[in-house]
């Protein structure tokens, strides 16, 4: 495990659902510590990546290698045991609506007796204030909403300080100023503790603030990948497109 | 009033908090005492090392004492400051359980609600059945149908199932009795008796309960998790038109014909014993069955069955929609359901006992 080679990455991969070929010659690779977004049309597969990223689906061809391991060679146990090392956040929430909200973090720390007992109930409340739900910890996820969710999913997926983090469009849905808190908690948590993040979003601005290099999807297709910076000088119509915030071309000649 | 110190160590993480805990407990803190946690030597902490320092600041806030945090520079000062609010609130202390009279008053009041819910549920329902398509406001025919399917005929094969093997069981058990006094043939009295009045209305009632009763129940409450209810009221539809009267109206017509049904798989049932184990022939046996039971008593039986297919209609909605809690409260309250229906079945039909034996004899 070199220290300074890529922690994620992604080779050949394609995906399907049925028949339906949803992935397509996918490669890429994600440094050690830097933040890393997945663009792209609504549909056109982001979800579905992250779901072969973290092993929760295995590709019908390629391979994912996560820190020297190749996820779709591992057995059952070793799958469960490389996926503690990743945190997860589902563009839903997904929390478990039978515990609290401080249970729902509490639950991978107890699960897998990564922390002290005694230490949990305070590590519970830090990574609650630090997505702003401190108040929250006794209420179930019910009577919370749905921005709030999210974010205490967001919590959840950070409680065991897992190396690498993914968050399906942790931003949306949220107001500007909680958005925008996000950002900067992602960004420190990054500086500080070195944290690798994997982050799909459509917010342009959120993207210019915290992403280091991005890929792009179009129909399950890769058509960027590279730095912000590159992406924005790009003249791939499609990327220029998603940075302009311009419509489909049929859609600009319809007349109203 | 004075400051206690504790230095915080290098690299402040999950074990090495130990040390900062140690050196918080060594000082005897005091309501007038501020504890001065000195992060001057200390160069790297994680979220760990964070929740150490929540851990010292909560011994020290009990004892009354106030916390300073001094000396941090670096990553540490950045780490503190993106953590801070997490440190300076008080944990919430949970919400304390009721005392007993509360919980009292409580139940009471949960009781006489949820009578009303349902009344209401029911008038609601009655109006969108009987009155609203006279007005003419629609009735979900295309629904009936649908759920006149999934709830009767789906259900005729369980039902005849077990209300056969009820049958041959009443059949075996009654004639070990009988038969040591050469009476065997009055099994055939006893189960068409039995299976009329009650059994085959208990037994259809459990099955209905355990299959329509459950999935209502499921239905509408993952229906109102998933906010579907609520785009159902958006749309300025009505849960009642839209979802409760067709399901009251399909039970309502398939409940008593699965009785009737269940009625004859019992009879039939204990024939199968009397000829085949007891060898009487079939027109002795079926002559005995005919003669026993009287049309009063298939009467009782059906109109039980209406009453019954009411009660799970309108507890399976009434217990779908007032779910709470996502996917646990669906099974909650789809457990609840099936035990309310069955419960309410046996005392509907204590009920009718009564006022036969008292009124009507
Ligand atoms: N369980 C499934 N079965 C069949 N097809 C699916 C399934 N899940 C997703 N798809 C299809 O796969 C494609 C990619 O879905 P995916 O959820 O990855 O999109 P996405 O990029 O995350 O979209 P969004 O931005 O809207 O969340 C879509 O066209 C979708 O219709
Ligand atoms: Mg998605």
């Amino acid at each position: 495990m070199t220290e300074d080679g890529p922690i994620i990455e992604v080779r050949g991969l394609e995906a399907r659902y049925g028949d339906v070929c949803v992935l397509s010659d996918v490669s890429f690779s994600v440094k050690r510590g830097e933040v890393f977004v997945i663009l792209g049309a609504s549909g056109c597969g982001k979800t579905t990546l992250l779901k072969h990223m973290t092993g929760l689906m295995l590709p019908t061809a390629g391979c994912v290698i996560h820190d020297g391991t190749d996820l779709t060679q591992l057995d059952e146990d070793g799958l469960a045991l490389l996926q503690r090392e990743i945190g997860i956040a589902f563009q839903s929430g997904a929390l478990f609506n039978s515990m609290t909200v401080g249970e729902n973090v509490a639950m991978p720390l107890r699960e897998f007796r990564l922390v002290d007992e005694e230490l949990i109930p305070y590590l519970v409340r830090l990574k609650l204030s630090l997505v702003g739900l401190a108040d929250a910890e006794h209420r179930l996820p019910d009577a919370l909403s749905g921005g709030m969710r999210k974010r205490a999913g967001l919590a959840r997926a950070m409680a065991a300080d897992p190396p690498v983090v993914y968050f399906d469009e942790p931003s949306a849905g949220l107001d500007p100023i909680t958005a925008a808190g996000l950002d900067e908690l992602i960004l420190s948590l990054r500086h500080l503790l070195g944290i690798t993040f994997v982050i799909v979003t459509h917010e342009l601005d959120s993207i210019k603030r915290i992403a280091d290099r991005a890929l792009m999807l179009d129909r399950g297709v890769v058509t960027f990948l590279g730095t912000i910076d590159e992406a924005m000088a790009s003249d791939n119509e499609r990327v220029r497109q998603f940075f302009e915030r311009r419509p489909d071309e049929y859609i600009m000649h319809r007349n109203i | 009033m004075s400051d206690k110190r504790a230095a915080a160590p290098d690299r402040l993480t999950e074990s090495t908090g130990h040390d900062l805990l140690r050196a918080v407990k060594a000082h005897d803190l005091g309501r007038d005492d501020t504890l001065v946690l000195d992060f001057a030597g200390c160069s790297f902490m994680d979220s760990r090392g964070g929740a150490w320092v929540g851990r010292v600041a909560e011994i020290a806030r009990s004892a009354g004492a106030d916390v300073r945090i001094e000396g941090q520079q670096g990553q540490v000062a950045d780490f503190l400051e993106m953590i801070g609010p997490g440190l300076t609130t008080a944990v919430t202390p949970r919400p304390k359980p009721m005392g007993l009279v509360e919980r009292i008053c409580d139940t009471t009041v949960q009781v006489v609600k949820e009578a009303g819910q349902i009344a209401e549920l029911v008038f609601d329902a009655l109006y969108w059945l009987i009155i609203a398509p006279f007005e003419g406001r629609g009735f979900r025919w295309d629904s009936f149908t649908t759920e006149l399917y999934e709830m009767g005929v789906r259900a005729v094969r369980i039902n005849c199932l077990m209300n056969f093997l009820l049958g041959l069981t009443i059949a075996m058990m009654s004639a070990a009795q009988l038969r040591s006094l050469g009476l065997d043939i009055y099994v055939a009295d006893l189960v068409v008796i039995g299976f009329a009045r009650e059994l085959a209305v208990i037994m259809t009632g459990v099955v209905v309960a355990a299959r329509t009763g459950a999935a209502i129940t499921a239905e509408l409450a993952n229906m109102k998790v998933q906010e579907e209810i609520d785009a159902l009221n958006g749309m300025g539809l009505n849960v009642s038109q839209y979802l409760v009267a067709p399901k009251l109206l399909s039970l309502v017509v398939a409940m008593p014909c699965l009785t009737a049904l269940g009625m004859v798989m019992g009879v039939l049932g204990g024939a199968f014993w009397g000829t085949v184990v007891l060898d009487h022939r079939m027109e002795v046996w079926m002559d005995h069955t005919l003669a026993a039971a009287t049309i009063d008593d298939v009467m009782q039986g059906l109109i039980k069955s209406f009453f019954f297919a009411n009660v799970i209609v309108f507890v399976g909605c009434h217990n779908g929609l007032r779910v709470t809690g996502g996917s646990r409260g669906v099974g909650l309250m789809t457990t609840r359901a099936v035990v309310m229906d069955i419960f309410a079945m046996v005392v509907i039909d204590m009920a009718f006992a009564a006022l036969l034996y008292y009124v009507l004899e």
